[in-house]
């Protein structure tokens, strides 16, 4: 169990990706057999390597490194997937959320995995920070996870959009819900995950705030919290846009959905990949301090 | 052992001779049973009778079934038109052909639809009255059993009966289920009375549309079509006020310009805004102009050519399993006719191990008689031991009659046992 790496459960949700990708070709039982088998198998692999790093660290992974934080976003996907199969094994969700799995699991390589001595015995110290420091994370990956249901449901809502407008019929062996149900979904999906991050950002600068008293106050200028600011600000807009806006606008919803929160998933990790390598942060990750967010290292100090 | 089946269906004749040899009510169904029975009283029998085929089991367990010309004969006299005006176009198979027969028919492999569902519920339902007419026996209680086993393993191994092969269900399953999630709260609204529009409604029924307004320049036939689906009925001069309320509309009429035009839908579009629409164009020629597919995104347009597209794929992809069917068909007739040699030769074998038996009893008890010091315990295990050298020698003859059965009823083996063991019939 120790020996488990990253690359067992990328290469288990590689083979799955392939063997969705494969269901475009017909319809097979065997070839859905092998890509649950596969989806499984590296969830469990998955699980047990974010327990390794969980227990090597001392710290939940969500608190550990951007690394632990990121395959945990990727690991409730892939919950997300498995549970969602199980109901309908035709639906074609895996043929959108696989990719992005993939895509975080690939970008949690480059990014700083040791762990940080000085966090885990710091924030062990002062208990008060280390609650609302787990809090803070939770809300963020939760919302981020709501964020990536909303854009594969965007996805989802484009695809049988462009169907139905040109007339052709569903792949054998392949489902997609009507285009009210993922209206509907990606609707909720946007309300819960937006209010989630703002909570993670009032909790974040709440915790920002508690550090100018410090020795090392956090800087709210810095890049990468400038940036989760604007990421932010356009969820906000989106977010005020689909409670006023009327129902029928389902297509510009789900336009927007992939729009905004691939912006927010991506510049969230490259901003982190760049901050990991080039040190531009002075709140990001270095060689020596790892942390799942610009925050944590200050909470630490 | 006799079996055969004398039959017309859409292959082998025209509506015109189908309708007139059918049995179109069960009361006649039943007058049917009763005069076929009087006329062969010693014969099992089951008439499946739909729109597409007229077909007649009959079953003996000797070889005294009815023949062909008799039943040719009966449909005459019951339906009284001459056998000259149908002959050509009834056919018969016996035994093994009757067999496979039955099966590609409950399989859906010999239906017009290829792969259709009713039939199998029509086989079952004829079954079902021919038990009810007491009609039935062994034979015919066995036969159709096992064609609805075959029919089951057929819709179960293969894709037959995948995708929808008609208009209105590929237009409602394949598009309308895409669109919306729910039908209760639609509106849906019919343009025209014709056949297309009520079979359309059916399907939409199923799915729980509740509210439905019927629009057509006639008001009697609306006033039918509504009151058959619970819908009501609007006049046609109100057609744009309901257009705006509908959310699927199913256009059938027979108007030679269309009826809905862009620049008429696009003014009720100003009006109700851009929520999803599902229109269905089932006219020939087009009710709705196909321009109004592109006012707005949330148009979701079809006509007929579209939808028989979806429809052709569907019935290409189902004739791909055709062959699967057959070869399962193939392997269940051989099964089934197996089982039905192997069923003959059973009173033979019944006799020769009661006749063994019997030796084995008498034996017994004369030993017995002279060795009355045994104890209960000695007697059961010496009447076990005998036993079994009883079924050890009944062994080999017996299997080989199982196998030869493979090929055909056994009659030389059958024969040859009942003069080497002097089996009585």
């Amino acid at each position: 169990m120790a020996n488990v790496t990253v690359f067992c459960f990328l290469a288990s949700y590689l083979v799955s990706g392939v063997m969705e990708a494969l269901r475009l070709r017909g319809k097979s039982s065997f070839n859905k057999l092998v890509l649950r088998g596969f989806a499984l198998a590296g969830l469990i692999a998955h699980t047990i390597y974010l327990f390794n790093r969980s227990q090597q660290t001392s710290l939940p992974p969500l608190l550990s490194s951007t690394h632990d934080w990121l395959l945990v976003l990727a690991w409730l996907a892939i919950v997300f997937y498995i549970f969602l199969t199980l109901f309908d094994s035709d639906l074609a969700i895996g043929l959108f959320l696989i990719p992005i799995v993939l895509a975080l699991i690939g970008s949690a390589y480059f990014l700083q995995q040791a762990p940080n001595q000085l966090v885990s015995q710091e924030i062990l110290i002062k208990e008060a920070r280390h609650g609302w420091a787990m809090l803070h994370a939770s809300l963020l990956v939760l919302g981020m996870a709501g964020g990536l249901v909303a854009l594969v449901l965007g996805m989802m809502y484009l695809t049988q959009h462009r169907r139905l407008r040109q007339k052709q019929t569903m792949k054998e062996g392949l489902s997609l819900p009507s285009l009210g149900r993922i209206a509907r979904l990606n609707w909720w999906s946007v309300v819960i995950s937006v209010p989630l991050l703002t909570l993670g950002m009032a909790v974040g600068v709440g915790l920002g705030l508690s550090t100018q008293k410090g020795d090392s106050p956090l800087s709210f200028t810095d890049p990468v919290i400038v940036t989760y600011g604007i990421a932010w600000l356009i969820m906000i807009g989106f977010f005020v846009w689909l409670l006023t806006t009327s129902r029928s606008q389902d297509r510009q919803t789900a336009s927007l959905s992939i729009w905004i929160f691939s912006f927010l998933i991506i510049s969230v990790v490259v901003l982190q990949i760049i901050s990991s390598k080039l040190d531009i942060s002075s709140h990001g990750p270095t060689q020596t301090t790892t942390s799942a967010d610009p925050l944590l290292k200050e909470v630490s100090e | 052992m006799n079996l055969q089946v004398v039959f017309c269906n859409y292959h082998t004749s025209p509506v015109a001779v189908r309708e007139k040899l059918a049995f179109s009510s069960p009361e006649h169904l039943q007058e049917a049973y009763q005069e076929l029975q009087q006329a062969f009283p010693h014969s099992e029998i089951v008439v499946l009778s739909t729109c597409n085929r007229v077909e007649l089991y009959a079953a003996h367990e000797e070889d005294r079934s009815p023949s062909y010309e008799e039943l040719a004969y009966f449909f005459s006299e019951f339906h009284d038109i001459p056998v000259s005006e149908f002959q050509d176009n009834l056919l018969s198979e016996q035994g093994e052909d009757a067999v496979r027969h039955l099966f590609r028919v409950a399989s859906s492999v010999d239906s017009m639809v290829l792969g259709e569902s009713q039939i199998v519920n029509q086989v079952k339902d004829a079954y079902r009255i021919a038990q009810e007419n007491n009609a039935c026996g062994i034979l015919t209680n066995t036969l159709f059993q096992h064609a609805i086993k075959v029919s089951s393993r057929v819709r179960s191994e293969t894709k037959l009966s995948e995708g929808r092969v008609s208009v209105a269900s590929v237009a409602v399953g394949d598009f309308g289920k895409s669109i919306f999630e729910r039908f209760e709260d639609k509106t849906v609204l019919v343009i025209g009375a014709g056949e297309m529009a009520e079979e359309t409604l059916r399907y939409l029924k199923e799915e729980g549309a509740r509210k439905i307004i019927v629009v057509n320049r006639s008001t009697e036939r609306a006033e039918m079509l509504a009151m058959n689906w619970g819908g009501e009925v609007s006049p046609w001069e109100h057609l744009d006020d309901v257009l705006k309320k509908a959310d699927i509309v199913v256009s059938t009429t027979g108007a030679t310009q269309p009826v809905i035009t862009e620049d008429r839908y696009r003014a009720i579009r100003k009006s109700t805004g851009e929520r999803p629409v599902f229109l269905l164009d089932l006219g020939a020629p087009r009710d709705i102009s196909a321009s109004v597919g592109d006012i707005d995104d949330n148009i979701f347009l079809y006509n007929i050519d579209d939808l028989e597209a979806t429809c052709d794929l569907n019935r290409k992809s189902r004739g791909r399993e055709v062959q699967k069917a057959n070869q399962i068909i193939t392997e269940e007739t051989a099964l089934f006719m197996q089982e039905l040699h192997h069923r003959a030769t059973g009173p033979v074998v019944q006799r020769l191990r009661s006749q063994w038996h019997e030796i084995r009893e008498e034996e017994l008890r004369r030993l017995f008689n002279k060795l009355p010091h045994l104890s209960e315990e000695d007697r059961e295990q010496i009447q076990n031991s005998v036993g079994r050298v009883i079924n050890k020698l009944l062994h080999p003859p017996l299997e080989t009659l199982r196998e030869e059965s493979h090929s055909g009823t056994p009659e030389g083996l059958v024969t040859a046992l009942k003069k080497l063991f002097h089996i009585q019939d």
